[in-house]
């Protein structure tokens, strides 16, 4: 692609930091609550209980929070673990207990008018579906966070089952092994071998491209050199 | 597994409004704090860490009212009297939380019988209720007499068994309601003439055996009211005491009761003026005088064991006049210890507070008083100025930790690079001159190597010299003196700004603070914007950053100038701005000493520039036709581009109305600056190219319906040409709210809402390419370009709701984006933009697979290996800042809000850097092996060679 050099014609600078707009974004950090809801409408309580197995709860409890609908609503545990998240009006919520350390399972609880409370998976994508959950919640951690990619380290076994490296060596092997396994001197074979060789050559008129190459290249000096140690196992096998 | 070690984190928790000292085991190393950004935290005495903080959620349904700590219990008023919490503060967790009746919070405090504490009672504007510390269930809740009348303010209890409401009613009498505390029966109740008193709270406090001491607000005499009697109110003229209230001064009291079982000391202080304070005891009901203290900053009561003194910070030199020191800092104050009960000065008890010359007045005194081995009381005073810094000091004066609870609240940074050293300047300095002929090139050349070989065999030395000290000694500390810039730019100042006005310098290696600066008359609701003037490339001229600070309310603004390197105003004289400000802008024309221009449009769109000189308004005059700007006015949907003209005056040029009764402005993003685009376009699956519509004056507005009902409400985005008003394209997204938060780079916006319909978060992108030719390849012009852009977008569902977003930015652009995200949760997720990109293919082709496009899925996911941030929450993100390092594959990254976080990110690995645990061992063996491989076999040959000749 072409290096282009940009210059535009139009000086223009445009930040708007101090313009009114950015008051706006200032101010206003959350949504308003009052979208579904009505301001003095009964206020109801979600409850539950967050467990991590085979840690005491002190260890982790002071680091926890429960978050409801990001942090529009937000409660802590209790030092036995369980939570109850107050003053929660009527509405659909995802409840999750957030820990640096462990993982929770969001729940999503709908709260009816009249205060009935129902948990269910969340389906972001289905959002009516509904697989029910126990209520009061009963939130179970599923392991520690995973933070880490596991770094790759050096071994044999990657070395070898590296392409690049298979290639190299595969073909190696062929050409090593495979005069040893294939006894040359069976004149049945050769005859097979030849024939073959023939197929995969279809115009012995043309002369081999890598032979040209290296007669190209090593033309002034001794031709004997290059006849000999040049790679191959079907010139060998045409001297004899 | 080595996690990164660019790793920065700092926990804070806001400025102090509660502050108790754990006192219940002797040794304990804790102090409770409670915030004004809602959060209780402990911290440790020794070190000034956190044990522990609990965040609550912002804005006044978080706001902590009140905090009581008894024993291992420490119990929250919390959302203006909506709950009461008890939290447990060894661990840091709930005991419980209650939900209390509605009615706005006065007063709390801790009821105890028999010098056991077992209730708190808490008054509301109309009941009063009692609730168990245990397990916070109530005893019993009464709604309070004739409350239309009266204004109860304060409850009272000295352990006998009784429950003192106070009320008034202003400026005719108090009333006194009294309640059992076994049943809330009431016991008594009466009203006492008090025509001079209507704050309870701030003029009254409880001495002694239950002798409600009043001081009225002119200043003239005490009035006292025996509780237990309740017979009348006694007046003592603060003549007959000779004391004497500083003119337009209202007095306040300041009482102490050390244990809520029993009854308050029956000394107190009274504030005379704001350096003159006065002791005072109360003796079988007679006030008498104790001490006098001329000139007291701050006093303070604390009691240890059976042990009470009293906390008296004073300036140091005590002739000090009135008027000097409220012009000028006393910058060494003093604390001493009195006995509370004599109101003799205890020996050796001299604390010397060093203060900050940069710094604020202090504000606040916290003393924790501990008894020593031979029975004296030794103490420790935290001390809080109004800048919202703790120190914490030891006698006789030694600081034990500083905490600057003001950057619990930043509100705008830049990175700054860090200057050259003396060194690398002359080599600099060495291309930059124009030729002066062959030989002294030569000449020059030869003396910066050798000034570097010097330098190198220096460093080599150092090494050496180090290697041989024991590690612990070897201390790398970051001084302002021996900053200079690192190999690739990796280390740079971060100057912070803050919402109190304080001014931070911050190594962002170290994460030290190199500098501070407290501006002292910053309207407390002031709007912030810090532009860099003048980089450190210029040598020998200072760097230069410059603060724009607005009061929101009048619009008027001032201009601090300084040094962002050392801190230091600068000695340039800032141009006085009596006209509210508009806009202000930078542009890249720079003045003969380098100082980029900077426009400020006032209200009546006149232009001035800062700095104004000559060259300047020439430079401007030539260049005024082709410098445009925009204004936004949210509040009449207004959006409006100037151009300049040569006098310096404005012509509008453009404007678009959007209906304010509709919708709302929320946000106006233009592209950074500094950003950079590598590539004009991309390669598709075809070999043809797509280009990029890369305009570099294109704003992304975005806008919230005014109908909040969630069937009719929506948010929209237009793409607007800041130069010609020309909208590019316009998208509306129906049953969505806000908040929004917009992404504007290169030729893509990305932007992030809340779906009604659906109850998720949704992520929307928008891609511009100009088609598969480019309309004029050298240069951009808005006012010459006549096809419209190809519009793509694509939207995914979010699991989580974002706190802000910003991208990626590196030196050159050649590496790929992603998008830095805040979650609630306290991660930083960075998502490759890749997963964002509107040509994802719902079915995969040939095509689609060699452009690499990833197949759409309709949910992004959240993979906390993806966390920048790994287990380091970060709190309440506001803002993400990004900065280029010198290597083009990091990207800094500094994400604020109540915690500051630093790090770096390699959005695409760092393929410009070895990998930290590189294999040299391995690389080397495999080489030399190679090596002897190749002489053996030539060896070999050699011999074969030979042995053919001779057959």
């Amino acid at each position: 692609m072409l290096q282009r050099e940009r210059i535009p014609l139009q000086l223009i600078f445009l930040q708007a930091a101090l313009v009114v707009a950015w008051c706006f974004t200032d101010v206003e950090t959350g949504p308003g609550a009052g979208v579904s809801t009505q301001p003095n409408g009964d206020r109801f309580k979600i409850e539950g209980r967050a467990i991590v197995p085979g840690i005491k709860t002190q260890d982790w409890v002071s680091t926890a929070r429960v978050l409801v609908e990001g942090e529009e609503y937000v409660g802590f545990l209790r030092t036995d673990g369980s939570f109850a998240v107050n003053d929660v009006p009527s509405g659909s919520y995802v409840v999750e207990v957030v820990t640096p350390t462990y993982r929770f399972e969001p729940v999503r609880v709908d709260i009816t008018t009249k205060g009935k409370m129902r948990a269910r998976l969340v389906n972001y994508i289905k959002t009516s579906e509904v697989i029910r959950q126990p209520y009061p919640l009963q939130i179970r951690a599923s392991g520690p966070h995973s933070y880490f990619m596991k770094r790759e380290t050096w071994g044999w076994t990657d070395f070898l089952m590296n392409p690049m490296v298979m290639m190299m060596v595969l073909p190696l092997l062929i050409i090593v092994l495979l005069p040893k396994v294939v006894n040359t001197n069976d004149p049945e074979m050769r005859k097979e071998m030849e024939q073959s060789m023939n197929m995969l050559n279809p115009n012995p008129e043309l002369p081999d491209v890598s032979e040209l190459m290296t007669k190209l290249f090593s033309g002034s000096k001794g031709s004997s050199k290059a006849g000999s140690s040049s790679k191959g196992t079907r010139p060998a096998a045409k001297r004899r | 597994m080595i996690a990164d070690l660019f790793i920065l984190r700092q926990q804070y928790v806001g400025k102090v409004r509660f502050s108790h000292f754990d006192t219940h085991v002797q040794s304990s190393k804790k102090v409770l704090v409670a915030t004004e950004r809602n959060v209780f935290a402990a911290l440790n005495t020794r070190t000034g860490e956190l044990f522990w903080r609990h965040v609550d959620k912002t804005g006044s349904e978080g706001n902590i009212d009140a905090l009581l700590q008894h024993g291992q219990d420490a119990v929250l008023v919390v959302g203006n009297g909506r709950l009461l919490r008890s939290w447990e503060i060894n661990v840091g967790g709930l005991n419980w939380e209650v939900v209390l009746d509605s009615g706005s919070f006065q007063s709390a405090c801790l009821v105890g019988q028999q010098d056991m504490v077992k209730h708190v009672a808490v008054l509301k504007k109309t009941a009063i209720s009692v609730h168990y510390l245990s397990n916070g269930h109530q005893k019993w809740i009464e709604n309070l007499p004739e409350t239309e009348t009266v204004d109860y303010q304060a409850v009272y209890s000295d352990g006998n068994g009784e429950v003192y409401v106070l009320g008034v009613v202003p400026h005719s009498h108090i009333a006194i309601v009294v309640y059992s505390m076994e049943d809330g029966e009431i016991i008594k109740q009466m009203s006492v003439e008090a025509p001079w008193l209507y704050n309870i709270q701030a003029s009254c406090v409880v001495v002694g055996q239950g002798m409600l001491t009043c001081v009225d607000s002119a200043g003239v005499s005490f009035y006292m009211l025996d509780l237990h009697l309740q017979l009348q109110m006694t007046q003592v003229p603060l003549q007959s005491l000779a004391l004497e209230v500083d003119p337009g001064f209202h007095p306040v009291l300041l009482s102490h009761q050390p244990n809520p079982a029993r009854q308050p000391l029956s000394e107190f202080f009274l504030q005379l003026g704001p350096d003159h304070y006065q002791l005072l005891q109360l003796n079988n009901g007679q006030i008498a005088a104790m001490r006098d203290f001329k000139p007291a900053l701050l006093v303070s009561f604390a009691t240890t064991g059976e042990k009470t003194v009293a906390a008296v910070m004073s300036p140091k030199n005590k002739t000090v006049s009135k008027c000097e020191i409220e012009r000028s800092l006393p910058s060494r104050p003093v604390v001493n210890l009195f006995s509370a009960e004599t109101g003799r000065r205890l020996l050796d008890t001299t604390l010397i507070v060093n203060m900050d010359p940069n710094g604020g007045k202090p504000e606040k005194l916290y003393v924790q008083a501990f008894l020593k081995k031979d029975d004296s009381v030794g103490y420790r005073a935290m001390v809080q100025t109004e800048d919202h810094t703790l120190t914490f000091i030891q006698q006789p004066g030694r600081v034990m930790w500083t905490r600057e609870e003001a950057l619990s609240d930043v509100v705008t940074m830049e990175m700054v690079d860090l200057p050259l050293t003396g060194t690398q300047a002359e080599l600099e300095g060495e291309f930059g001159k124009k030729a002066d002929g062959l030989m002294s090139m030569v000449m020059k050349r030869l003396s910066s190597q050798l000034i570097l070989l010097q330098a190198w065999i220096g460093h080599l030395w150092k090494l050496f010299y180090d290697a041989r000290k024991p590690r612990s000694q070897v201390k790398n500390d970051v001084t302002i003196e021996n900053l200079s810039r690192d190999e690739f730019n990796l280390q740079k100042m971060m100057v912070m700004v803050t919402a109190s006005g304080k001014l931070f310098g911050i190594d962002s290696k170290t994460g030290g603070i190199l500098w501070r600066h407290y501006l002292h008359n910053v309207p407390p609701n002031a709007a912030f914007k810090l532009m860099v003037q003048r980089t450190t490339a210029h040598f020998p001229h200072p760097p230069q950053c410059t603060l724009l600070i607005k009061d929101k309310d009048t619009g008027l603004g001032t201009l601090h100038v300084f040094n962002p390197i050392f801190g230091k105003k600068s000695h340039v004289t800032p141009p006085a701005l009596p006209q509210p400000i508009l806009q202000s802008l930078m542009l890249p024309l720079m003045d003969q000493d380098y100082a980029k221009v900077l426009l400020l449009v006032d209200d009546q769109y006149k232009v001035s520039a800062f700095p104004s000189t000559k060259n300047v308004l020439q430079q401007l005059q030539e260049m005024a036709a082709s410098i445009f700007f925009y204004l936004v006015d949210s509040s009449q949907g207004r959006l409006s581009g100037y151009r300049l003209r040569t006098d310096l005056s404005t012509e509008q040029i453009w404007e678009v109305i959007i209906p304010p009764e509709v919708q709302k402005i929320v946000s106006v993003k233009g592209k950074r600056p500094n950003e950079h685009v590598h590539s004009q376009g991309r390669v598709m699956g075809d070999r043809s190219v797509l280009y990029k519509y890369l305009n570099p004056n294109l704003l992304a507005v975005v806008t919230e319906s005014t109908d909040l009902h969630q069937e009719r409400s929506f948010i929209g985005i237009l793409l607007i040409d800041g130069v010609t008003g020309r909208i590019i394209h316009e998208a509306i997204q129906r049953k969505a709210r806000g908040p929004v938060h917009v992404v504007h780079s290169e030729n893509w916006v990305v932007y992030e809402y809340w779906s009604t319909k659906s109850r998720r978060n949704e992520f929307s992108v928008i891609e511009l390419y100009e088609g598969m030719e480019l309309y004029n390849s050298t240069v951009f012009s808005s006012l010459d370009r006549p096809h419209a852009p190809q519009v793509l977008q694509q939207s995914y569902i979010f699991p989580s709701s974002i706190s802000t977003m910003e991208a990626t930015l590196t030196e050159k652009g050649i590496t790929s984006r992603h998008l830095l995200i805040g979650l609630p949760s306290g991660g930083i997720l960075s998502l490759p933009k890749m997963f964002l990109d509107p040509r994802r293919p719902e079915i995969v082709s040939e095509q689609s697979r060699e452009e690499n496009l990833i197949p759409y899925a309709p949910e992004l996911l959240i993979r906390t290996e993806w966390f920048i941030n790994y287990n380091q929450t970060v709190s309440r993100v506001r803002g993400i800042y990004t900065a280029p390092s010198g290597l083009e594959s990091t990207c800094l990254v500094v994400a604020y809000g109540l915690d500051i976080y630093q790090t770096r990110v390699y959005p695409s690995k760092q393929f410009d850097v070895l990998k930290d645990d590189y294999d040299y061992m391995l690389i080397s063996s495999v080489l030399f092996a190679l090596f002897f491989a190749t002489m053996i076999s030539k060896r070999l040959a050699e011999v074969k060679l030979l042995n053919r000749a001779w057959r």
